[in-house]
């Protein structure tokens, strides 16, 4: 567990993070969302002490970061940053090693565990192994990217915009993998972002930050249905608010009896995809099978709507 | 065999064999010289001055290199961000200065013969150094060395991991650059009795006798081309292996 205990730093006479506290549960996925400026880098990099602070402190497990030394504590860390930061001049293989190389791991386990990983980031070894990081699209770069910060096994991952280089259909594939990885390594992770609906997809809960403090930590339904004041119901988009509601929601919590015509929708999709396709083919229900493919019920559109607004 | 290949080991050959047998190239000479003149440099051995030529630059560069570099890495930490400034213009004083002016001062404090000469070439050698270690250091891509600092390593391992192998190509470069200068710059050195390829230039020169002086002329420019040639193929893996095209690194 991740305690951010009333954190503060200050440049001068400016506040870039005033007296933020809030918890983060093991194994699962924070968002720190806000516009830029918010403060939001600044918070995570105080959380590996890239950034010192100038008041309050984090505390991992328990354990006061400030007892641990820097590098240390870092080689704990995982971290991925807008752009990656590859090192040009080492092939892919060696730029997963990184850490565990400062950590001298013995030769095996580092072939070993970079393997793991290229296998884990869906990128034969044979063929990426022996890249160079300009030899890799954007999308490799970026898995390669964060196979690189999770090479030594940490409990922690922090992530600063790492889909922000990506364009719009690579991203959300990258999301859904990032999704993937983490709920099969239970890895924690605190990922910082401008963008909404990447909070909305990824995040067990948001951390919504604006002028250097920390406006509303909650759940994403939370965040929704009450909203803390009228800047975060401004960025979470009074528009959006019922479809975001929707996409937060798996079509199996409204299955009901009955069989509807046509193409099946799986029950873990989100009732805001079921929505978008029973609108585009004009039905009133569609058919909801299970992960093997057969049949367990249907979903309609009175069930999707009672579930687009705020519960009494 | 390439044919850029084909020139390099012709070249290489062409050079060895004129140093060690000279005498082989007389009838080119003969036409140059007036009757009764030897043809060929006869107060030495070729081989043994190229070797002194060679001998002289590579110990100034390689001082030039050690103090360059190690200047260039000094001013960009952050303690020794200061200092830039400073040593921008002690170095570059280093080149304003003539080698020649150099030699003049230097033979009243070292005495005659290769110490001054190394003087001036290792001053002279230092600016293309330190302004391409500077150029390579302060290139390392921002994000690079933030995710270094990020994963745990410390401002050594960042240095010797990170920073000086991205900057190798620019530093190589820089001293390709100096040894080119050094070669052509070591033959004035013979005017303050230092062994090598000057004397032959100047004792052309004295007896009045142009086969000398080309002689001389011809083996320092074979030299430098070689040399030249040499390290660009260095820069060229090195710079591969960053995945930069070649003209990226002048």
């Amino acid at each position: 567990m991740i305690t951010i205990d009333h954190l503060t730093k200050r440049y001068g006479s400016t506040l870039v993070v005033d007296d933020i506290s809030f918890e983060v549960e093991e194994g699962t996925l924070t968002v720190v969302v806000g516009t830029s400026g918010a403060g939001k880098s600044t918070l995570l990099r105080m959380i590996n002490r890239l950034v010192e602070p100038t008041g309050g402190r984090v505390l991992i497990d328990g354990e006061d970061t400030r007892t641990i030394p820097e590098d240390a504590l870092r080689h704990r860390i995982g971290y991925v940053i807008q752009g990656y930061g590859l090192f040009p001049h080492r092939n892919v293989a060696d730029n997963i090693a990184t850490v565990p190389r400062l950590l001298r791991w013995d030769r095996k386990r580092i072939a070993q565990r970079v393997e793991e990983l290229l296998d884990l980031f869906q990128l034969d070894p044979a063929e990426f192994a022996h890249k160079f990081p300009h030899e890799l699209s954007g999308g490799q770069q970026q898995r390669v990217g964060v196979a690189r910060a999770l090479a030594a096994r940490p409990a922690l991952l922090l992530m600063d915009e790492p889909f922000g280089a990506l364009d719009a259909v690579i991203r959300s594939k990258a999301q859904d993998d990032l999704l993937a990885i983490q709920r099969r390594l239970g890895t924690t992770i605190v990922l910082v972002t401008h963008d909404m609906n990447e909070a909305f997809h990824l995040g067990d809960r948001i951390a919504v930050m604006d002028q250097a403090r920390l406006l509303q930590y909650a759940a994403p339904a939370e965040l929704l249905m009450h909203p803390a004041d009228d800047f975060v119901e401004r960025l979470v988009g009074t528009a959006e608010r019922p479809f975001r509601l929707l996409s937060l929601t798996k079509v199996q919590e409204v299955l009901e009896a009955g069989r509807a015509e046509g193409e099946p929708i799986t029950a873990s999709e989100s009732l805001h995809e079921a929505l978008s396709r029973l609108l585009w083919t004009g039905r009133a229900a569609l058919p909801v099978a299970d992960a093997a493919g057969a049949i367990i019920g249907q979903v309609s559109v009175g069930s999707i709507l009672r579930h687009g607004r705020p519960l009494p | 065999m390439r044919p850029s290949s084909l020139v390099r080991l012709s070249a290489l050959l062409l050079l060895v064999i004129f140093v060690t047998m000279p005498e082989a190239f007389a009838f080119l000479f003969e036409p140059l010289i007036t009757p009764g003149a030897p043809a060929i440099y006869n107060q030495g051995s070729l081989f043994a001055l190229t070797m002194q030529h060679l001998r002289t630059v590579c110990l100034a560069t390689l001082a030039s290199t050690l103090l360059a570099v190690a200047l260039g890495i000094f001013v960009t930490r952050p303690s020794g961000a200061e200092f830039l400034p400073l040593s921008r213009s002690l170095v570059n004083i280093g080149q304003t200065f003539p080698p020649i002016a150099v030699l003049a001062i230097a033979v009243p404090l070292v005495g005659f013969g290769e110490k001054p000469t190394f003087v001036a070439l290792f001053l002279y050698g230092l600016l293309p150094i330190f302004e391409n270690t500077l150029t390579g250091l302060t290139q390392v891509p921002p994000t690079a060395l933030e995710a270094a600092r990020g994963m745990g390593m410390n401002a050594w391992q960042r240095l010797v991991q990170v920073e000086l192998p991205l900057a190798l190509p620019m530093i190589l470069a820089g001293i390709r650059l100096s040894v080119i200068i050094s070669l052509g710059t070591a033959t004035i050195g013979s005017t303050v009795a230092a062994k090598g390829l000057g004397e032959v230039i100047i004792a052309g020169l004295q007896s009045n006798n142009i086969a000398f002086v080309l002689q001389g002329g011809l083996v320092v420019a074979l030299l430098a081309v070689l040399v030249h040639d040499g390290l660009g193929l260095l820069e060229r893996i090195a710079a591969r292996k960053l995945g930069r095209s070649l003209d990226e690194t002048p």
